[in-house]
């Protein structure tokens, strides 16, 4: 059996990779030959046994963590975790990988490197399952550092940077001098610059972890086993807070919470199934993933002695909730689809970051109220990207275009986007209400706490929610400029938005249906009165914007908001800034290595290897006076010493 | 001293004695007499690698005698060079402290005749300078040691200090240590360079040897270990100067005068192993190996600066030697110094050592692309491929040696 299981895992792990390796050599040396546009369906096939795989596991293979010997006198494993939240993950991952990578079959038919395109595209979600399943922090890292890679190479794909259809910003727009137009290439460098910033404090933390547990006894890794609380203790109040906000940088940057929410906008140079994967399952969903599986396995609720913890979870609850704000407010702001819903995302993960936080005085329910909502919205927005993606096929513009035509010509398209749209803001009696309405209660204990904020921006924060989503509605079906349509095809895509957006229905079923401790707590409290009077002003909110999606007396505001109030400058202006002066200080100190090693240390050893050869006169007298004066100095200092 | 040994070294003698007077008819014949006469100390010393060594150096030496085939005493050289080595040979089977210092004054002697020779005028200049300096140390280290034995078994501890200074002070003039080195660069440049390179190899063995053999008889702690200090200050001094000496030095035997110098120092740095008995046999391995890496690098660069240069690889690898490459024969010794100097606690020493090695580099390796030649026949490479054959035998980790060196303690 667990031979079996060990073989399960690896295939799931490597099929997606092995089944896009035909197609990443054949692009290279035989692209002329018709088969090779056949071979992409070999990769979907491969994200088709992952998910098979996924689906397995999560029905039929019991909880408990799944162990394959790899050092164990270091007790450094592949340690894999089958609980409520892996199981599930696993299969959102993969299930949202595959219908993407159907959609992709079409989207990406006329593309100039499918080769790259599709190793990338599995590798990515290769590497997030490994993350999901993961138990060991090591083996987390490998497949961390695998998202790392894969979304410099999907983000950067169009790297000929040739087409201003796949830029973010508006072209010749600048401010203070900084251009506000991202080219692919430049947006794959951000990504992969920004996240290798997180990184590093992560590491030193999992190596400190490390080192600590072994302090403590034996050497531990895995999330599950680690002695968190006998850890913290060792550690104290300040040890702890460095040691967890360095292992958070990491999560915190992967998923684009405040300051480090640059590159997930101009991650929207990709083409819009990377977008689209990237923003539901994987890569910035794997930030908070990770988040939630620590506060599942250190258990926050019991440990409130523990020094220093409740500050942790404090700074991560309002940077989660900040960022949310930062993030609604930017999308109301947005013109582009795309940005407008990357904005969106980082909202959401930063309701989920706070969510999660607020476990530490709510208890479990709060990281199972953040999970939940990871689920429905990873459904939400891959359909909302998928959708986006389509219309920027058929207007073939980035920004948000379209009237009542569009809606007329592209039908499924329109209620598509319509469901998710409600569904995501939070409608009830729809899945995101029961889920938000969680949140809502979530946060409303924290009053107990003497916290009234986090309630506040929450508020805020699912109003403002609502109006973006409706006026991306509006403004590309109903009110938007008049766009030409070129339509062609388009079937394949819209049906794997139409059978990812039915996801949702599936979660609203699994909601009210069982009658699992989550589920019916969920809608214990969605059926409070503080909830359904939220879910009120939400629909208020929503139906504003579809009827007035963009005021121009607010035109300067939205400008401010859109142009996501000069984040950008803290990227392309103060970080270049701290790079170039780290260059400098650098350069200096190879100038006096040069000058030490070319011209100090030789004219040193030439100036004193002509000064020893100088006593060479040749004159025997002269020796003899050096020798014999020597000799008597040396006997008669050591005489006086002796005595 | 057994009687076969005793039987064995007066029959060389006697065979020497006739080798000279043969040469006034045939200077083959006596080259062969005196080859004989080592050869036969061979088997007595049951194939001991020290006397090996030692042989193989000697016969190099007399080889290349045969480059300065008309000088001034030719055939008697033959004889002076195979005095010297049986002599090196003997010292280790005696313990007779006369015969010890005489022994010395037996290696020393010769080379004030050595030195002057030459196929042109004789370079009677260089020889007084040379014998100058040698008397100085030979009354210095012959009266040191005296001190020294005379104090430690009346246990006098100032006068074994004065004794112990005179006797380092007389092995540093006699090898030519920093700071009383001044005669090396003269002589080296100005004298030819065959006796030169008998004077830089085989002369150089027996003065650390009655060194060891008199201080591991006389060993007065703790005030050897006081006055170690004073030993590890002129090796220091010494591989400094020598290797900083040699780096901007154009002559190439002049390059070779500071070489001699800087390897000095490295072997005078042993002999503050007495602190702690224990790691005497470490040091000593360690000694003799870097003095064997230097004589067979001295005899080959030098008839090479003779004949105008030699083969690259053979330059080369000499000089890859020198540097203590592995698994030559230099990265061997300086191994064996190193942890002798670590063992007994004088770790700044060893750095210091190290941090030489790598001053040394440039000079040896410029000395092998100067010397080196289109390969052609010549003595001159016969003499150096011996020499490289010999560096790479400690390819087999020279635990052997070691072996060989504890049997002797």
């Amino acid at each position: 059996m667990s031979e079996l299981m060990s073989l399960l895992l690896a295939l799931l792990f490597f099929v997606p990779i092995l089944s896009s390796v035909p197609i990443a050599f054949a692009w290279v040396y035989r692209r002329e030959e018709p088969w090779v546009k056949k071979l992409p369906i070999l990769s979907v096939i491969g994200l088709f046994i992952s998910l098979v795989i996924a689906l397995y596991i999560k029905f039929y293979v019991p909880d408990g963590p799944h162990v394959i010997n790899w050092l164990p006198d270091l007790n450094i494993n592949f340690v894999f975790i089958f609980d409520y939240l892996s199981k599930n993950m696993g299969v959102l991952t993969a299930l949202i990988a595959f219908l993407i990578g159907v959609y992709g079959l079409e989207y990406m038919k006329d593309d100039y490197r499918l080769g790259w395109y599709w190793f990338f595209f599995n590798l990515f979600t290769a590497s997030m399952l490994l993350v999901v399943y993961s138990d060991n922090l090591l083996m987390l890292l490998i497949g961390w550092e695998g998202l790392g890679l894969a979304s410099w190479g999907l983000i950067g794909h169009w790297f000929r940077d040739d087409d201003d259809i796949s830029f973010v910003g508006m072209k010749d727009r600048k401010i203070l001098g900084l251009s506000l137009h991202w080219s692919p290439s430049f947006g794959g460098w951000r990504a992969i610059s920004t996240i290798r910033v997180g990184d590093m404090p992560m590491f030193f933390a999992i190596a400190a972890i490390f080192a600590l547990t072994s302090a403590l006894g034996t050497p531990n890794l895995n999330i599950s086993e680690i002695p968190w609380q006998e850890l913290f203790k060792y550690i104290g109040s300040a040890g702890t807070i460095i040691l967890l906000i360095a292992l958070m940088i990491g999560p915190f940057t992967k998923s684009a919470q405040l300051p480090f929410s640059e590159w997930l906008m101009t991650a929207m140079t990709g083409p819009t199934t990377v977008s689209a994967l990237l923003h539901s399952a994987t890569m910035v969903a794997a930030g908070t993933y990770i988040f939630m599986r620590l506060s599942w396995y250190i258990k926050p609720w019991d440990m409130h002695a523990a020094p220093g913890l409740e500050t942790v979870y404090l700074v991560v609850l309002f940077l989660g909730l900040i960022s949310a704000l930062y993030g609604a407010l930017v999308a109301v702001g947005c013109r582009e689809r795309k940005v407008l819903l990357a904005a969106s995302t980082m909202s959401s993960l930063g309701l989920m970051f706070g969510a999660a936080a607020a476990s530490f005085w709510v208890g479990e329910i709060g990281v199972s109220v953040a999970f939940w909502y990871l689920m429905v919205h990873a459904f939400a927005k891959a359909t909302l990207f998928l959708v986006a993606g389509h219309l920027i096929h058929v207007t073939h513009n980035r920004f948000c275009v379209g009237d009542k035509e569009v809606a007329k010509k592209l039908k499924v398209t329109y209620y598509v986007t319509i469901f998710a749209t409600i569904t995501l803001a939070g409608i009830p009696p729809l899945t995101a209400f029961w889920v938000k309405s969680g949140m809502d209660e979530v946060m409303h204990t924290l009053i107990e706490e003497g916290m009234l904020a986090p309630l506040v921006l929450l508020l805020i924060t699912s109003v403002i929610y609502a109006a973006f989503l409706a006026k991306f509605l509006s403004l590309n079906f109903i009110k938007g400029e008049k766009a030409h349509l070129s339509l062609h095809g388009g079937k394949i895509m819209a049906t794997a938005y139409t059978v990812m957006v039915s996801m949702l229905i599936v979660l609203l079923m699994y909601v009210i249906l069982s009658h699992g401790h989550v589920e019916s707590e969920l809608i214990h409290m969605g059926l409070e009165r503080n909830s359904m009077i939220v879910g009120l002003v939400v629909i208020v909110s929503y139906s504003f914007a579809i009827f007035k999606p963009s005021i121009k007396a607010l035109y300067s505001v939205g400008t401010f908001l859109g142009d996501r109030m000069y984040m950008a400058f803290l990227n392309d202006f103060i970080v270049p800034k701290i790079g170039w002066a780290i260059a400098i200080v650098v350069d200096y100190g190879n100038r006096s290595i040069d000058y030490s090693c070319h011209k100090a240390i030789p004219s040193l050893f030439e100036v004193s290897s002509h000064n020893i050869r100088s006593i060479q006169s040749g004159y025997l007298k002269r020796y003899m006076k050096i020798v014999l004066g020597l000799v008597m100095v040396i006997l008669v200092a050591i005489s006086i010493i002796g005595m | 001293m057994e009687f076969l040994e005793f039987l064995v070294f007066f029959s060389s003698l006697i065979l020497l004695t006739l080798g000279a007077a043969l040469s006034f008819k045939t200077n083959k014949g006596a080259l062969l007499i005196c080859l004989v006469a080592l050869l036969i100390i061979l088997p007595m010393s049951k194939l001991n690698p020290y006397v090996a060594f030692v042989i193989v150096i000697a016969i190099l030496n007399l080889i290349s005698l045969e480059i300065l085939k008309h000088n001034q005493i030719k055939g008697v050289d033959y004889a002076l060079v195979a005095l010297m080595a049986i002599a090196t040979i003997f010292v280790i089977y005696t313990r007779d402290l006369v015969l010890v210092l005489a022994t010395f004054v037996l290696v020393s002697v010769p080379t004030y005749v050595l030195i002057m020779i030459s196929d042109k005028k004789a370079n009677v200049d260089t020889g007084i300078k040379y014998i100058t300096f040698m008397v100085i140390a030979t009354v210095l280290f012959l009266i040191g040691a005296v001190l020294l034995i005379y104090a430690h078994s009346n246990h006098i501890s100032n006068l074994y200090i004065i004794g112990y200074i005179m006797f380092i002070l007389g092995l540093c003039l006699e090898i030519g240590c920093a700071p009383l080195h001044e005669w090396v660069p003269d002589v080296f440049t100005s004298a030819d360079s065959i006796p030169l390179s008998i004077i830089a190899s085989l002369a150089k063995i027996i003065p650390f040897i009655v060194a060891y053999k008199i201080l591991i008889t006389t060993t007065f702690n703790p005030l050897t270990a006081s006055i170690s200090i004073f030993v590890a200050l002129i090796a220091a001094i010494s591989m400094f100067i020598g290797n900083i000496g040699a780096l901007t030095a154009k002559e190439l035997s002049r390059v070779l005068a500071y070489s001699t110098v800087a390897n000095m120092g490295y072997i005078l740095a042993t002999l503050v192993v007495f602190v702690n008995v224990e790691y005497v046999y470490l040091a000593l391995t360690g000694a003799l190996l870097q003095l064997f890496v230097n004589s067979y690098g001295k005899i080959g660069f030098f008839t090479s600066i003779k004949e105008g240069g030699a083969s690259k690889p053979l330059m080369y690898m000499l000089a890859l030697s020198f540097i203590g490459l592995p698994p030559l024969m230099g990265f061997w010794s300086k191994l064996f110094i190193l942890s002798s100097l670590v063992y007994v606690g004088y770790i700044w020493l060893a750095v210091i050592l190290v941090i030489n090695a790598a001053i040394s580099v440039p000079y040896y390796l410029r000395l092998a692309s100067e010397l080196s030649i289109s390969p052609k026949v010549s003595l001159a490479n016969f003499i150096a491929l011996i020499a490289v054959i010999i560096t790479l035998i400690t390819i087999l980790p020279p635990n052997w040696f070691m072996e060989a060196m504890k049997t002797l303690i």
